[in-house]
């Protein structure tokens, strides 16, 4: 058995998304270097010139333990490839701005899936007994070097949660998951360099599919879950085809993923990107509803999630601020703000 | 309890202006050997009002820098500092010094020098006047704290752009026949109207100008003034107050308690009625500034100091005149030396030798001389020497 | 640079300002005596983080170190409580920053020192639509 199930499930108690205030079209991108046209998403969320993974973080993270009234948290995980300090934790500050200080804090990193490790480790961290909650943060101010096909889809946004004991608050429950990674560089950042390198086709069969298509399969097959169980399923999302592709594959329908499927408004929020989607599918799920979950690391790996929606979930509905809300709460931006903001002149 | 009359016995300015070829104490010694000149007595102490000499000259330690330039290493001298004030309150602390006995006479000699920096770089010094923590923090500076104040003025007050630039219009106004002014040239409202924005809703022409410049004036009891006191100024008066430190820590914004304080206190302790005065030096550093100021000191209702400066009340010809030699708009406002500049002014007043700008027959004379937003503020009461 | 901003991170990141255990008046920035009562028995209490713009300006040019953020809002808000904070107004239309508009806390970056030095973390405003 490859499945990870603690004896006593966690459950999410709270969640908050962060989406950034600004979008960049891809025509904007594509009438800079490309003399036209546009890349596979219409829009990206671009983070403001003051913001970074910590304010964003802190931002979605307050949100969350705002909806789970839990007051000590017993670990704060931040994944994320865009740690504003190379040396210097993350976690902490967020810790601090939240004002939790007997906690374990940890930074994760590997690329896409950092998000839903931090989920799997806090899953365990509950499920034994350690600790009584915790806090997953998947975010990312991804970064795509200029001219580069990346840089059309790599955009800044993520989620937090506050997983914690099952009870009356409970709005889902970590049911299990599983995790299948090998040694593929699809997609790096060296030390000391400012933008990441990938390796175009290599990225798809080899990488994102190969990956996702084991963790979920195993999960089926361990649990004798099949797609038409789940009524909602969020996939890593780099782009737009990637997961519609995948999730054909596997046997899910566009109805059950298009609720999470933001990339195509947003773009690729990297670790934040299938926490996000879960967020927009919580946002209208209903109790009962089983979420399939699955994410994607470069490097690689890939986490999938049965997640089941709890009656707590009602109690959520009208007072959190949704994904879709802060998706809609935006503006357009040209490519000179853009490269204002993420300080790209010159670099 | 030992008080003596203090006078101002002569004073000494350089212009304010962009001196590249002057030292910080280049100039402290122009204007110090202008006020000195002709007594022959050494002064008992110098006082030093400087704001920013640290930033903007890497000095600190004027006092006895100045002294030993002047040849006076011996005697006490230390410099006094409230940020825009410190001109004003370096003057106070002679003027008590002497009033109460303790010296016979004292040379203030207020001096600041700016442009060795660029201007971001003074922005940030003149900044280190408000909270480092709530203030610089949110990278505010004072022209952005004075635009906070100005649209609160505007719209709580109903008070237009128009009349806002009332003063800095007076002040251009009286500046052309002022010889040691930066700017002496006459605007119109619409040059004020018209100027950059700088912090909305104040623009270029609602601020004073950067400057370098020194101005010092001789204090002297009755046993140093030796001689006649015709071309000496008496100071009947002075009190030094401050407000809640930053803007957003009052409970009425619009209300300039340091002013409204030390002008109250400084006119009792001279013993003359708001009424009497002949002219008065206000602390425009912004137009804004000048006109709650002027409410403050009580010669305008509130919501009325802008609006009564565009009726005519404060220009040259009125009861009131405000900044003969054009204030600090149009004079310039080398920060520390400004309070002295105020000072050196009235005397000028209350000698005759205002020349053109010459009040007739000026009786009394006060100056106001702030430090941050009305933070700190320093009023002095001057008269003629009987 | 990063230890006078250190010390008092609690007040950036979670707006702990004081209120006067005498009078219930509370303040921001932290006071050490009250303003409305003058008693001395102050104590730390976290501010709501909602209020609304009783002034503003547009900054065309702020101090150095916020060159990227210019032209930049700055405005006093009062706080639901009554307290009144001096921030920045960021992610709003310029349509959206007027007097009486209502605006939310979050946190940003304040201070970033160089390329190689601290980032220091603290509160801006919003304007809520």
């Amino acid at each position: 058995m490859h499945l990870m199930q603690s004896k006593n499930r966690a459950a999410i108690l709270g969640y908050g998304a962060y989406v950034p205030y600004y979008r960049l079209p891809t025509t904007e991108i594509a009438r800079v270097w490309k003399g036209g046209g546009s890349g596979p998403n219409i829009e990206k969320a671009v983070a403001g010139v003051d913001e970074d993974t910590v304010t964003m973080a802190i931002e979605a993270a307050r949100q969350a333990v705002k909806m789970s009234g839990v007051e000590s948290l017993g670990a704060v995980f931040v994944g994320t490839e865009s740690k504003p300090y190379a040396v210097k934790p993350t976690s902490t500050i967020v810790a601090q701005a939240l004002g939790q200080h007997h906690t374990l804090a940890a930074d994760l990193e590997f690329a896409c899936k950092a998000g839903t490790e931090a989920m799997q480790v806090i899953t365990g961290l509950v499920g034994s007994g350690m600790i009584e909650a915790g806090l997953a943060i998947g975010m990312d101010t991804a970064q795509g070097r200029p001219g580069d096909d990346l840089e059309y889809t790599a955009a800044s946004g993520g989620a937090a949660y506050v997983l914690g004991k099952m009870g009356k608050k409970a709005v889902a429950m970590i049911d299990c998951s599983t995790s299948f990674v090998s040694d593929t560089g699809d997609f790096w950042r060296r030390a000391h360099q400012r933008y990441p390198r990938h390796l175009s086709r290599f990225t798809g069969e080899p990488a994102y599919f190969y990956h996702i298509e084991n963790s979920v399969n195993t999960l089926f097959k361990e649990t004798g879950h099949k797609p038409s169980d789940f009524r909602y399923a969020v996939f890593h999302q780099p782009n737009p085809r990637f997961p519609v592709e995948v999730a054909t594959r596997l046997g899910f329908t566009m109805e059950q993923i298009k609720t999470g499927l933001l990339n195509p408004l947003i773009g690729n929020t990297y670790a934040g990107s299938s926490p996000i989607g879960l967020a927009a599918v919580l946002d209208e799920a209903k109790p009962g509803d089983k979420i399939l979950l699955a994410s994607f690391g470069s490097g690689a790996g890939s986490d999938a999630f049965c997640i089941e929606v709890l009656d707590g979930i009602t109690r959520t509905k009208g007072t959190n601020t949704t994904v879709r809300s802060m998706m809609e709460r935006s503006t357009k931006i040209d490519y000179s703000t853009y490269s204002k903001f993420r300080d790209k002149l010159g670099k | 309890m030992p008080r003596s009359k203090v006078y101002v016995k002569s004073v000494g300015m350089t212009t304010v202006a962009d001196h590249w070829n002057d030292s910080i104490l280049d100039l402290a010694v122009e204007a110090s050997r202008g006020a000195l000149k002709g007594h022959s007595k050494k002064p008992d102490q110098i006082i030093v009002g400087n704001m920013f000499s640290a930033v903007g000259a890497r000095q600190e330690h004027l006092g006895a820098l100045v002294a030993t330039a002047l040849g006076l290493a011996g005697i006490p001298a230390f410099k006094v500092e409230a940020a825009c004030s410190s001109g004003g309150s370096a003057f106070n602390v002679g003027f008590n010094l002497v009033k109460w006995g303790a010296i016979d006479s004292a040379l203030v000699v207020g001096v600041e020098k700016m442009r060795d920096l660029e201007p971001e770089e003074v922005s940030q010094a003149l900044a280190m006047a408000e909270s480092a923590e709530y203030t610089q923090f949110v990278g505010a500076t004072f022209a952005a704290l004075n635009g906070l104040l100005a649209r609160y003025y505007m719209e709580q007050l109903g008070v237009t752009r128009d009349e806002l630039s009332a003063i800095p219009v007076i002040d251009h106004a009286n500046a052309v026949a002022a010889p040691h002014a930066q700017f002496r040239k006459a605007i119109t409202p619409e040059v004020v109207s018209r100027s950059s924005m700088i912090a909305d809703p104040l623009r270029l022409f609602d601020c004073a100008p950067v400057g370098d410049g020194a101005a010092a004036v001789l204090l002297v009891n009755d046993s140093a003034a030796s001689g006649t006191k015709r071309k000496m100024a008496e100071v009947l008066g002075g009190k030094i107050s401050t407000n809640d430190f930053s803007i957003y820590e009052r409970e009425d914004m619009l209300d300039f308690k340091a002013t409204r304080l030390a002008f109250k206190g400084a006119l009792q302790e001279a013993g003359v009625a708001p009424g009497k005065l002949s002219t008065l030096e206000v602390h425009d550093a912004f137009s804004v500034v000048g006109a709650l100021s002027l409410e403050a000191m009580g010669y305008s209702k509130r919501g009325q100091g802008a609006k009564d400066a565009k009726a005519g009340r404060y220009s040259r010809g009125s009861d009131l005149p405000i900044n003969t030699f054009g204030g600090l708009k149009a004079r310039g406002h080398p920060v520390g030396a400004t309070g002295v500049y105020q000072i050196a002014e009235a005397y000028l007043q209350l000698t005759d030798q205002a020349g053109k700008n010459q009040v007739e027959g000026a009786k009394y004379a006060a100056t106001q001389n702030i430090g941050g937003v009305d933070t700190t503020s320093a009023v002095h009461v001057f008269g003629r020497a009987a | 640079m990063s230890i006078q901003y250190w010390r008092i991170r609690d007040r950036y990141y979670r707006l702990i300002g004081s209120r006067c255990a005498e009078c219930g008046a509370e303040f921001f920035p932290p006071l050490y005596r009250c303003r409305k009562c003058g008693s001395e028995s102050i104590k730390d209490k976290e501010m709501p983080r909602t209020g609304k713009i009783m002034t503003y300006t547009h900054l065309h040019e702020p101090l150095p170190g916020f060159e990227a953020q210019a032209p930049l809002y700055l405005a006093v808000v009062k706080l639901d409580n009554g307290a009144k904070v001096l921030t920045q107004i960021v992610d709003s239309p310029d349509e959206a920053v007027k007097t009486g508009a209502r605006v939310r806390a979050t946190i940003r970056r304040a201070l970033v020192d160089g390329d190689s030095g601290q980032i220091v973390y603290g509160f801006k405003f919003v304007v809520v639509n």
